[in-house]
């Protein structure tokens, strides 16, 4: 096992690399001289040169590439021209509420889905089957935006039960921090509730039809023990899939949940850093998330190997 | 006759599909003592495994009692709910199926799986079930029961996987076991292994058994009272030696003459009409080859190892002449299917050469085996026709697509009549072409597996187990139409199957391999009258026969 660890996080180097290099090619693969671009409009050419030297560009691409993975690798993720602060510093003092948003949403998105799709797929064809298909239709074609407006101005303006928007963090007690984060998270989660409600139900439609169901039935075992202990488990895998890739596509609604909700987090700092072309700061976001995409999935390739013993590593 | 454990009484069964209800089982009415063992015998689509889930109350959710009584101990069935439901399933009352490997969890250790079932229904701890899910391992003789209790599915053998349902079964000590095929895909040696285990746990803990199967031989091997089903009714019920001595109903009467026997031949095994015809072919003489024709195929000391693991088959030699008929018979594991694969260029040997019509095609690689000009003529029909052919092609397509792909066919009419030509050989109405596989029947499908096989007119044709998922009265239609196949058109044939009687018919020559080599080989009829090893003496031994029936029924 630890081993299989090992060797899979020894295969997500290449892919590490990969995006590395894609990164730092961003400087390159937008239009114009990159010092130009940092420079900014009303620069001399002065000014241009000296950031040309000061940033290294007048040296061969792939020796600027190297100093430039070297210097990650020990933590250093450049410098913002707009605040001139350390990026990981920046990454850091957001970090804090896009990851409590993600978890959030995440734990939401699992104890809601999971059970609709497994109630869904019990009573498949049944009237609650199709209230609950219906919810997920309806979930997955409202934006995110339109979600979080509606739901601040019900729960918030109107109702006043909580917060119209803002972050508190987690060290100023628990329910301040939850309470900021419930309709944001709802807005966010809407989308993953419904497709992986979906997936539940396919997925436990699928497996129900199993002979070892039948077995099951013919044991005497209950509609729980059938369900949760049988059929749930054995159903795990695309659910999980589904749900790494979930993590993923959560990353982007983050970025307008933010914006929606006035959360300081990294989506907020996305969102700046691209419209004052910080491409430092644009560049460590993007390693930052692509790291964790890579982490994500390696952590679903251990689960798969916890829940299925066939799956051989 | 011992008081009556269950009665079941004008059963009908309807299931609810896209065109209506469908009858599956239409005033079934049957008695069952306690201690005994019933057989009920039939093809597909008669209904058996049917009334099967309905006393068990497994059926489909499209399923459902329209009309009559299942009395067991004097209680509806039929009307149980919940709770009350709960303590008969698994309990009073349990149930075994077909493809055991299937019907475990498959991500479950097979300890945890048994325990469940006693959990159900015993107020006991956890390890307390456990320690009775080790005895039960014990009892239905599994090997090194404490590791295996850990082991899942995937790792045991499909005999070993049907014990571990079997101990799940009798976890609760039921009176009645219902075993729906229960060794329908094992072979002969496991099927009797499995049967003599079932049937000992049966008498020794008084538990009546109905053995639901298709299986003549096998229901007059361990049954004393046989009903057989055809179309979802009883047309007979009588004792082994009354159904093969003098069977009064029609339907008996033919699925008698077509279960395969020590002495039958194939022609034996089809209706007079059907002989018709048939009888001029096989009288005609065959032709002699001259002198010196060098042989078909020819397989020098052929072996393969899977990666890492010991050889699956080892030194493996044998010839055929054009036109012969060859059996690889075996257990599960011996080999003969990766041989027969090997052969066909499906996957490459480790070692040894094929020599094919005077030309090495051993070292020509599997995969780039289809641009050979040898690949019409090898073909190979395969085990499952439902697994076996795309369901989104029709027959047409099916048929067509070799044509098209090894004889350049390009479509029109020269096609259609190739098509049309290779469905009326096999026997296959031209109407059922434009259907797909779904909407045909399992003799039909296995017809369009051979007709797509012979397509390209090949002259040698492997068969891996092709009549095994079939009826007796299709699989004797599928031998004849092979047999003539190879009479008329020469192809030789090498059948790789379990069952002994078959290749005893079909085949002049057969090889038996065991843990991948040759133990045995020889002239069909000579080697199983008069097997000169052990291992062959064993496999045809375990062959169920009507005969042992009546030794066992006295020794009762």
């Amino acid at each position: 096992m630890l081993s299989y660890i090992l060797r899979r996080i020894v295969s997500t180097l290449p892919v590490m690399a990969i995006v590395a290099l894609f990164v730092f090619s961003l400087l390159y693969i937008a239009p114009g001289d990159p010092a130009v671009v940092i420079a900014g409009d009303q620069a001399s050419p002065e000014d241009v040169e000296r950031i040309r030297q000061s940033l290294g560009l007048d040296r061969p691409f792939l020796i600027q590439f190297g100093s430039w993975v070297w210097r990650i690798l020990h933590g250093d993720l450049g410098t913002s021209i707009f605040t001139n602060l350390p990026v990981s510093t920046m990454i850091g003092q957001r970090l804090g509420p896009t990851l409590s948003l993600m978890m959030v949403t995440l734990l939401l998105t699992i104890v809601v889905a999971v059970p609709l799709g497994v109630v869904a797929a019990w009573k498949a064809g049944s009237l609650i089957d199709r209230v609950i298909m219906g919810f997920a239709v309806f979930g997955f074609s409202l934006p995110v935006f339109v979600v979080g407006y509606m739901l601040a101005y019900i729960f918030a303006l109107e109702l006043e039960w909580l917060p119209v928007q803002g972050y508190t963090p987690l060290a100023q007690g628990f329910w301040p921090w939850l309470e900021n984060l419930i309709l944001p998270a709802i807005a966010l989660g809407c989308v993953y509730i419904a497709l992986i409600a979906r997936i539940t139900r396919a997925t436990m439609l699928e497996v129900l039809q199993q002979d070892y169901i039948r077995t099951a039935r013919a044991k005497g075992l209950g509609q729980g023990g059938i369900l949760f202990v049988h059929a749930l488990k054995n159903a795990a895998v695309p659910i999980v899939t589904v749900i790494g890739i979930g993590i993923a596509l959560l990353i982007g609604g983050a970025v307008v949940t933010e914006s929606v909700f006035a959360i300081p987090g990294l989506g907020r700092l996305t969102i700046d850093a691209i419209l004052r072309r910080d491409y430092p700061v644009i560049q460590g976001i993007v390693l930052l998330f692509s790291f964790v995409y890579v982490l994500v999935n390696l952590m679903i390739d251990v689960i798969y190997t916890l829940v299925d013993p066939r799956i051989r590593y | 006759m011992s008081a009556t454990l269950l009665r079941i009484d004008d059963l009908h069964v309807s299931f609810s599909t896209r065109r209506g209800m469908v009858e599956a089982v239409r005033g079934v009415t049957l008695t069952v003592g306690a201690g005994e063992m019933l057989g009920l015998v039939g093809e597909s689509g008669s209904g058996k495994s049917v009334t099967g889930f309905a006393t068990t109350r497994l059926l489909d959710a499209a399923g459902r009692v329209t009309a009559g009584k299942i009395l067991f101990r004097g209680q509806d069935v039929t009307k149980l709910r919940g709770d009350d439901l709960r303590q008969l399933q698994g309990a009073a009352m349990s149930m075994i199926f077909q493809n055991p490997r299937a019907a475990l969890n498959p991500i479950r250790a097979i300890g945890l799986q048994i325990a469940d079932a006693i959990l159900t229904h015993k107020r006991i701890s956890k390890d307390a079930a456990r320690a009775e899910a080790l005895e039960l391992l014990r009892a239905v003789q599994i090997r090194d029961p404490e590791t295996r209790m850990n082991a899942y599915p995937h790792e045991l053998s499909g005999g070993m996987c049907q014990r571990v349902m079997i101990a799940i079964a009798i976890s609760c000590n039921p009176a009645l076991l219902i075993a729906d095929e229960p060794t329908t895909g094992l072979d002969v040696t496991t099927q009797k292994v499995v049967m003599d285990l079932l049937a000992d746990i049966a008498a020794a803990r008084g538990m009546a058994t109905i053995l639901i199967t298709h299986d003549l031989g096998l229901a007059a091997r361990y049954c004393r009272r046989i009903a057989v089903m055809e179309r979802g009714r009883i047309v007979e019920e009588a004792s082994p030696k009354a159904l093969f001595g003098g069977p009064r109903h029609a339907y008996t009467r033919r699925l008698v003459a077509a279960s395969p026997t020590a002495v039958s031949r194939i022609e034996d095994l089809v209706t007079e009409e059907e002989r018709e015809g048939y009888a001029a072919i096989i009288s005609k003489p065959r032709q002699e080859l001259a002198a010196g024709t060098p042989p078909l195929l020819e397989v020098r000391k052929l072996a393969k190892r899977f990666d890492q693991g010991a050889a699956a088959v080892a030194d493996f030699s044998m010839t055929m002449a054009g036109g012969e008929s060859v059996g690889l018979v075996g257990e599960s594991g011996s080999g003969k299917s990766t041989t027969s694969r090997m052969i066909c260029r499906l996957i490459d040997p480790s070692e040894g050469d094929i020599v094919f019509d005077g030309q090495s095609i051993g070292h020509v690689a599997a995969r780039d085996f289809h641009r050979s000009p040898f690949r019409k003529d090898i073909q190979m029909v395969f085990q499952d026709p439902n697994e076996s052919l795309n369901p989104r092609f029709t027959a047409f397509d099916c048929i067509a697509h070799p044509l098209m792909r090894l004889d350049g066919l390009r479509g029109g009419d020269e096609l259609r009549q190739r098509v049309n030509e290779c469905a009326e050989r096999v026997g296959l109405p031209l109407d059922l072409l434009p259907r797909f596989p779904h909407q045909l029947s399992g003799g039909q499908k296995a017809r369009v597996g051979i007709a797509r096989a012979i397509a390209c007119r090949p002259r040698l044709l492997v068969l891996d187990e092709p009549t095994a998922a079939l009826d007796v009265s299709v699989q004797a239609v599928v031998l004849q139409l092979l047999d003539r196949l190879r009479r008329e058109n020469d192809i030789a044939l090498l059948f790789v199957s379990h069952d002994l009687n078959v290749v005893r018919m079909l085949c002049d020559r057969t090889i038996v391999l065991r843990n991948g080599g040759i133990v045995e080989q020889g002239e069909s009829r000579a080697l199983f009258d008069n097997p000169k090893t052990d291992y062959t003496r064993k496999l045809v031994e375990a062959i169920p026969h009507f005969e042992a029936g009546p030794a066992l029924a006295a020794a009762l």
